[in-house]
């Protein structure tokens, strides 16, 4: 399975926020979308979930050659900012997910066994979502966009704001998920996008471009990604 | 204290101008004519200048002759013999005491204060008292020439006209400085955007007293008037003194202030959690249904506290208000003869009544707020057939919602209907239920329809849409002018139905065909 972009184009009034973006994805990697901020991060990935219209181009999944239109539970999205529904406690809000796409998940396991997969505190389970912390929230978003085993996981910088065990925890569980579907994950912290991409993708000017490790040592491959960021702000 | 008038002046004024920019810009057609950069266009500027301007002199004026011609003066509209200068230094009188405690400019909490005390750390007492004053100022210039207007219609001295508006800065610095006075007391201070209970049932109490003598002929004579609107000015005057006096105003502000936003960027952040608040933290309430019936029960349970509460409460109101008019009938039978031709005519005001308890906005802003808000970010819940499926379920509950308020006032105004003399045409009773429920049914589909289809909100919760604006107020002047409109039972009941029956289909085919696209967040 490929995940294609062809010439994905938007701007803002007058600004050209993406530029006839066009690249392909492969299954099983991890994706480091690395940008300054500004760069454009969020509003790619807001146009692949259609969240807001692109001015052009379209993209698509590529199923062993066969192209097919991509339909919403194909995309899994976490924003930067955690959203949970206050209102239920962890436990429910699981359940009532659950409930409405048990036809559609494979190997359904137990409440309890999710909420171990994700280590969460089982004093928490039952506490109202709006009185989580902001990495169990977090863990609460990522948990339900796992199950859901979207072919395509867009990720914006969601690492960013937990804490050290916090954020292994997600690596740790970002690695052993990433099988069978495409992870993009956005990010301007480039010792998180070494540490845990398979191949780093820089969005400057508005395109998407490949940052070739070949055979540079880590040192040298950062300071050649800090390069191709630098040269944006002198455009 | 010049300086300071100016400032807050031109604060608020760079404030209002920019909101309407803003607005001018949510407008789907205007958005794509008007520039990014609009903000600096001087001539739009001066425009918005003009139009702030206007809404100065508006508040100024129009609403002070508005406040004279419905509310002091409303009742003569209906039974022009109840006209009198005692009958309107009564109802004034009565109507200034609610004021003076409902509502002053010192307690009200708004963004252009923060901005002023909070933000730009300008001095408070300074700030405050000046604003105070020109609120003062600007009461006393508006009612000054409606009191004339129509007062001395009404034959009331020339004298007392000239001292009423006075009279009326003086109820308000009484009952500000009173508050001023509790605050040192106690330190609760007073909100006028959260009111606590005894405004209100105070407010129970003196609006009927304000308005029921009228009927029954026994209003406060002149004399006694006259008085206790003298006495108004001693009491502001002592009022005045403590105001000056009052040493607070910045801890005062800060309090107030306080619950608006914590920074600048954080209004949505403190609305956020002002949202939050409202879930029940009671941990007993489960469901035992599944899937979305589930999320449903769930959320109706959390948030009895806005939801029912309130519906039930207005019931409650509307209950005693139709024993009310029953009881009266049997006390002074000789009205029974009005009282049924209102019934029989008045049903379009009706309209506007049921649009102004009914629970729409309420219940579409907490479920976007506390549900839809975090749930629209996860692809499955936008799934078309959970969208329909979930519309469904909430149409079911808001209607139920706004039904309980609409029976009680159909039973309540058939009852009124029969013991006020009866009809010839028992289908009237029939037609009065049905169209009141048609009518509630219709703002719980019109409500829920409209934020389906314009789903106004972006993630940040910040409203985004002028459409939806535009849809709001087309609402509001719509049940405002049928207010106007004085039809038989029958004839409006059948064409609110109808026109009910109608509208449904038309929002559900709408809704099945849009709502899977525009239920989304906005960005
Ligand atoms: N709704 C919008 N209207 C106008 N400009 C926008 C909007 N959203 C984003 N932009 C602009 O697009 C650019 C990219 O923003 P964004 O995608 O949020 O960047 P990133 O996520 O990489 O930090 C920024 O310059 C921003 O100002
Ligand atoms: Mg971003």
């Amino acid at each position: 399975m490929r995940f294609v972009i062809d010439h994905l184009s938007k701007h803002f009034e007058r600004k050209e926020v993406l530029k006839e973006i066009t690249f392909t994805f492969e299954e099983g990697k991890i994706y480091g979308l690395l940008g300054r901020n500004g760069a454009g991060k969020t509003t790619l990935f807001n146009c692949l979930n259609r969240d807001i219209r692109a001015d052009g181009g379209t993209f698509f999944l590529d199923e062993n050659g066969t192209p097919r239109e991509i339909s919403a539970e194909d995309i899994g999205y976490v924003l930067s900012t955690p959203t949970v529904p206050e209102f239920l406690t962890g436990r429910e809000f699981l359940k009532f997910f659950l409930d409405i796409n048990a036809s559609s998940i494979q190997n359904l396991r137990s409440l309890d066994e999710y909420f171990d997969m994700m280590s969460i505190a089982p004093e928490d389970r039952d506490k109202l979502l709006k009185d989580y912390s902001h990495g169990t929230k977090n863990k609460m978003q990522m948990l339900i966009n796992i199950i859901a085993q979207p072919k395509v996981l867009l990720l914006d910088e969601p690492l960013t704001s937990l804490d050290v065990v916090v954020a292994e925890e997600m690596k740790q569980l970002l690695r052993s998920q990433k099988d069978g579907k495409i992870t993009i994950f956005s990010t301007h912290i480039m010792d998180l996008a070494l540490d845990l991409c398979d191949e780093i993708v820089l969005l400057s000017h508005g395109v998407l471009e490949v940052v070739e490790k070949s055979n540079l040592d880590n040192q040298e491959f950062k300071e050649k990604i800090i390069a191709a960021l630098k040269e944006e702000s002198y455009a | 204290m010049l300086n300071t008038l100016r400032l807050s002046f031109s604060l608020k004024n760079t404030y209002r101008v920019n909101a309407i920019l803003h607005s001018l810009k949510q407008i789907p057609l205007l958005k794509r004519l008007l520039p990014e950069t609009l903000y600096q266009v001087r001539g739009l500027k001066v425009f918005a200048n003009v139009l702030t301007a206007l809404w100065e002199l508006i508040t100024i004026f129009l609403f002070k002759y508005l406040y004279f011609f419905v509310m002091v003066c409303g009742l003569e509209l209906v039974r022009p013999e109840l006209q009198s200068k005692e009958a309107f230094l009564h109802v004034l009188l009565l109507l200034t005491l609610i004021g003076s405690f409902m509502h002053t400019n010192m307690f009200d909490a708004t963004r252009d204060k923060y901005y002023a005390m909070i933000l730009l750390r300008m001095n408070a007492r300074e700030y405050t008292l000046v604003n105070y004053g020109y609120y003062l100022l600007k009461g006393i210039v508006g009612f000054l020439p409606w009191v004339l207007v129509f007062g001395l219609g009404r034959e009331v001295p020339l004298w007392l006209c000239l001292l009423i508006p006075f009279a009326v800065a003086g109820t308000k610095l009484a009952v500000d400085s009173y508050s001023l006075w509790d605050y040192a007391q106690t330190g609760h201070v007073r909100n006028d955007s959260k009111l606590k209970k005894w405004p209100w049932l105070l407010t129970a109490v003196l609006l009927p007293l304000a308005y029921l003598p009228l009927l029954v002929g026994a209003v406060l004579p002149l004399k006694v008037s006259a008085v206790l609107w003298v006495l108004c000015i001693p009491a502001g005057l002592l009022g005045l003194r403590q105001i000056l006096l009052f040493r607070y105003y910045r801890e005062i502000n800060q309090e107030l202030l306080a619950g608006l936003f914590t920074q600048i960027d954080a209004v949505q952040k403190a609305m956020k959690t002002a949202n939050e608040k409202v879930i029940s933290a009671d941990l007993t309430i489960t469901s035992q249904k599944n899937g979305f019936e589930f999320l449903n029960e769930l959320f109706i349970k959390r948030h009895r506290k806005i939801l029912w509460r309130s519906t039930l409460r207005i019931a409650g109101i509307c209950a005693i208000l139709c024993c009310g008019v029953l009881f009266f009938m049997t006390i002074k039978p000789e009205l029974k003869a009005d009282i049924n031709e209102m019934v029989m005519t008045w049903l379009p005001y009706f309209a506007f009544i049921m649009y102004l308890i009914n629970r729409g906005t309420g219940f579409t802003n907490a479920l976007f707020m506390n549900c839809d808000h975090s749930l629209l970010t996860y692809s499955f819940y936008k799934k078309p057939k959970f969208v329909l499926r979930l519309f469904q379920i909430r149409l079911r509950e808001i209607i139920k919602i706004n039904a309980v308020p609409a029976l009680v006032i159909g039973a309540g105004l058939s009852a009124i209907l029969y013991v006020s003399g009866g009809t010839e045409n028992p289908l009237n009773y029939v037609v009065l239920v049905c169209s009141v429920t048609a009518m509630s049914v219709f703002f719980s589909i019109h409500y829920l329809t409209v934020y389906y289809l314009l789903q106004p909100y972006t993630a940040g919760t910040e409203m985004k849409s002028g459409t939806y604006r535009i849809v709001m107020v087309l609402t509001y002047v719509g049940c405002y002018a049928l207010m106007n409109l004085r039809l038989p039972i029958l004839v409006f009941g059948v064409a609110c139905i109808a026109f009910c029956v109608l509208y449904c289909a038309v929002a559900s085919v709408l809704v099945y065909k849009y709502a899977p696209r525009t239920f989304r967040l906005r960005t």
